[in-house]
């Protein structure tokens, strides 16, 4: 079965965190009534959820220069997060002059995301979990194997009917579920160094004065300026 | 220090600051009770630091309402263990305030415009609202030498009601930016005038201030000291004086009378031991933000003042005003694809658009009374999660290549206009004290009392016709979800965080709290110094005035103290 396709398939996607913030977080998830393993047995995950919500976030007066690690527990068990990587390189593929989204850990930050006791983030919590078991469930109902492990053809085949616009109403909310995703995924990948020099964004550097707009700058705007009558 | 003080001030921000400043100066003997703790902007600012170091990417949350990083303490709409209730059928107020040194004066937006000689006397004007007891003229030399000390941009320009500084007085503004270029052809082809940007931040280095380095968010807060916050302007050289103490975390709720009916000091709580403590002084000064100070007052009852101190005429807590506010941003394809640009630094717009209606107004041709200013904002800031959405609401589902691409257009391709109006004070708003809701230690807590009336609904309605002519004029396409309604496209009550009045200076007794010194009618050592004291609430943004105002009025205050007149 599955693993016979194995050399088609994908790396597992490694998470960014280390143990000793898993460690933290457990802590804090035990202290709020949060079953170790979440996810591993059936209704745990709702329970983690439940719990999550009474968890607190970073407070009111967080420390700014040197921030902290989101303290909040996650919620992705690790097969959502293995969808969620899957489909963050679907997003962000790495390109000739930039990294993939899941080599900027944009997986994790998905999970730091929708685990967090915000109003927010709460609200984007379901759709996003819900979409990622879709995509698995999906992955087993077309092709009888794991996301991971689908041929890459398969993969791509079922990643893009995602993306298109739906004509099978059973798509509908999948399709909603990935411009969400895709949007999260973005912010996640443009708010880093990489992303930074990807986009060009050449900011956040001390200048002895502001030079103002460069003269190819200002014949951008002349063109188009005059095109508009102005 | 040994007590009883010279004076005692109340609140650390910009009326307050700006007391001790010239206070201590004068050598009068100071002390500073400040509710929030102390805060260090040399140290405590994020200066460089990206999202990716933050929680969420640094996306604002309920506990930091403006973002990871922005550097409001303990605060924003809501402050934890300080309630405050809205009144039953009153339209919404939202109350910003941190618990931090320097209060709000260190993520404000530094826009600092001179009130005009008009705004002074709105009645005289057109009928409506209230004259002040000073003119322009009076203010003049004090935002002469607020404008001098803490640093502010901007040109003289010639435009009505829209005061120029006399030379010396201003720093050079920086050169508009890509957007700000093109945005002033839009503006100037519908034939209103654009204006340099008055933000009170160096552009030249000051008494030991570096200027600014054109990059870092200011709303942080800033460590080398380009911008202005009571903390690194204010605060450091009263210090130096040796006439100050300064107290964090003192939760200042009742002004304390002598058998004479003059103010013998002040009683607080400790917010973080709750222990109560009262001090003494020669005279008071209440700088606790507009609506903190009347709440002090409120609940300083007494057998000659049982309804609140200074309130025989019920006149405290009156005309609580905002500004207008409303936005409408635009998709601009025909910044698509401009060669990158760095358009940080100084974190508001190198150019703003005056009131231009004036002489319509004079002839009775607009709908609404009063005027607005504009402020934008866009350019290729630093990117944040908005791009998301940003990106969702002008493409197709694009991934890989294609999206990169579209990133690479759409950034920097919007701008944001925002228009900032004046309020009329009504009987409609007021703020009083809840009879059931109490804080954590037992005080009162205010009831916001809200309705905006015609007058700027209307101005709110003609901001977003202008925004979509502008957007319009230059080829953009406005984002959904705005409102034409003025009635639905006005901010909330206090949204803009320009509240004002509530304390107001006035002629007499009868139609005010204090004088035109800020000094009460009825407690002669007793003052006030924030924007309570406002009479009007112009376009202009309130804090360049506030500051003038609590020079002035501390600078008669050190008069009196020395003439034993106090
Ligand atoms: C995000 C933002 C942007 C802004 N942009 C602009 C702008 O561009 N231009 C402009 O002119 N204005 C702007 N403002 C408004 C500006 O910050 C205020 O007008 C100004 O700070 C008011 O000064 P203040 O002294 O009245 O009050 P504050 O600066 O708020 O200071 C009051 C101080 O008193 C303390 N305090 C409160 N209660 C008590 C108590 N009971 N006992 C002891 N201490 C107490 C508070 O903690 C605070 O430190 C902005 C505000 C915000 C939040
Ligand atoms: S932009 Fe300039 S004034 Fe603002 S925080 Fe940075 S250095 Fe300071």
């Amino acid at each position: 079965m599955s693993h016979q396709k194995a050399q088609s398939g994908i790396t597992p996607y490694v998470s960014r965190v280390d143990r000793r913030t898993t460690l933290a977080w457990l802590g804090g998830a035990v202290a709020a009534g949060l079953a170790a393993g979440a996810g591993a047995v059936p209704g745990a995950a709702e329970a983690a959820v439940v719990a999550a919500n009474t968890l607190k976030g970073y407070g009111t007066d967080p420390k700014l220069t040197h921030p902290d690690k989101a303290p909040w527990p996650r919620l992705m068990t690790p097969a959502q997060l293995q969808a969620a990587a899957v489909l963050c390189d679907f997003i962000l593929p790495a390109s000739a002059d930039a990294p993939s989204a899941t080599a900027l850990g944009v997986p994790d930050f998905i999970d730091e995301w929708i685990s967090a006791p915000y109003p927010a983030q709460v609200a984007d919590r379901p759709a996003i979990l819900e979409g990622l078991d879709w995509l698995e469930a999906e992955a087993q109902r077309r092709h009888h194997a794991v996301l991971l492990q689908l041929a890459s053809a398969d993969r791509a085949a079922l990643l893009t009917s995602l993306a298109a616009k739906p004509t099978d109403p059973s798509l509908n909310k999948p399709h909603i579920f990935l411009w969400r995703f895709r949007a999260l995924v973005i912010g996640a990948y443009y708010t880093t160094k990489p992303g930074f020099k990807d986009i060009g964004y050449h900011g956040n550097v001390a200048l002895a004065a502001y030079p103002g707009p460069s003269d190819a700058v200002k014949a951008h705007l002349d063109r188009e300026l005059k095109k508009l009558g102005l | 220090m040994s007590e009883p003080y010279d004076v005692i001030i109340v609140g650390s921000g910009a009326g307050g600051g700006m007391s001790a400043y010239t206070l201590t100066k004068a050598g009068l003997k100071v002390l500073l009770l400040e509710a929030g703790r102390n805060y260090d902007p040399v140290t405590e600012t994020p200066m460089f630091n990206i999202p990716s170091e933050a929680p969420l990417r640094g996306t604002s949350t309920p506990d930091k309402p403006f973002g990871f990083y922005d550097a409001t303490v303990d605060g924003g709409w809501q402050v934890p263990n300080e309630p405050y209730t809205i009144a039953e059928g009153s339209e919404p107020f939202m109350w910003w305030r941190p618990r931090m040194m320097g209060g709000r004066t260190n993520h404000w937006g530094r826009i600092s415009l001179r009130f005009g000689p008009l705004d002074f006397k709105p009645k005289s004007r057109d009928g409506l609202g209230q004259d002040w007891p000073i003119t322009y003229d009076e203010l003049a030399p004090w935002y002469d030498k607020v404008e001098r000390l803490i640093g502010v941009t901007g040109r003289a320009q010639g435009l009505p009601n829209t005061p120029d500084s006399p030379d010396g007085c201003l720093q050079p503004p920086p050169t508009p930016r890509a957007y700000e270029q093109f945005v002033t052809r839009g503006f100037n082809g519908l034939g209103i005038p654009v204006a340099a940007m008055h933000a009170a931040v160096l552009t030249q280095p000051l008494n030991g201030r570096a200027a600014c380095f054109y990059a870092t968010s200011c709303g942080r807060g800033c460590s080398i000291k380009a911008n202005f916050q009571s903390t690194t302007v204010l605060l450091p050289p009263a210090m130096a004086t040796g006439n100050l103490d300064i107290r964090a975390n003192a939760l200042v709720y009742q002004v304390d009378l002598d058998r004479t009916g003059k103010a013998k000091g002040v009683t607080f709580v400790d917010r973080v031991t709750g222990e109560h403590h009262s001090v003494t002084a020669r005279s008071v000064v209440l700088a606790a933000g507009a609506c903190e100070s009347a709440r002090i007052l409120l609940n300083s009852k007494s057998a000659a003042f049982p309804d609140g101190l200074c309130n025989t005429h019920g006149m405290v807590g009156r005309y609580l005003m905002d500004s207008v506010g409303t936005s409408v941003s635009g998709q601009f394809p025909a910044l698509e694809n401009l060669p990158p640009t760095n358009d940080d630094g100084m974190s508001v717009g190198h150019i703003y658009v005056p009131w231009w209606g004036y002489e319509k107004q004079s002839r009775k041709q607009l709908p609404f009374p009063r005027g607005y200013h504009i402020e934008m904002g866009g350019g290729r800031a630093m990117p944040g999660m908005n791009l998301g959405a940003m990106l969702s609401a002008s493409g197709d589902l694009t991934v890989g290549s294609a999206l990169r691409e579209d990133a690479r257009r759409i950034y920097g391709s919007y701008i944001g206009f925002a228009g900032r109006g004046e309020m009329i004070p009504n009987e409609d708003c007021y703020t009083d004290l809840d009879p059931q809701v109490k804080d954590k230690w037992g005080i009162p807590v205010l009831r916001f009392h809200w309705k905006w009336s015609e007058h700027e609904t209307g101005q709110a309605a003609h901001m977003v016709q202008t925004f979509l002519e502008v957007i319009d004029k230059l080829g953009g396409k406005p984002t959904p979800g705005y409102q034409t309604d003025g009635k639905q496209a006005i901010s909330r009550g206090g949204e803009i965080i320009h509240e004002v009045g509530t304390v107001r200076m006035g002629h007499s007794p009868e139609d005010s709290v204090v004088n035109a010194y800020g000094q009460s009618w009825a407690v002669k050592n007793l003052f006030v110094t924030d924007g309570a004291v406002l009479v009007s609430s112009p376009d202009k943004n309130p804090t360049l005035s506030i500051l003038a105002l609590a020079w002035r009025s501390s600078d008669h205050l050190a008069g009196l103290a020395r003439r034993g007149e106090l």
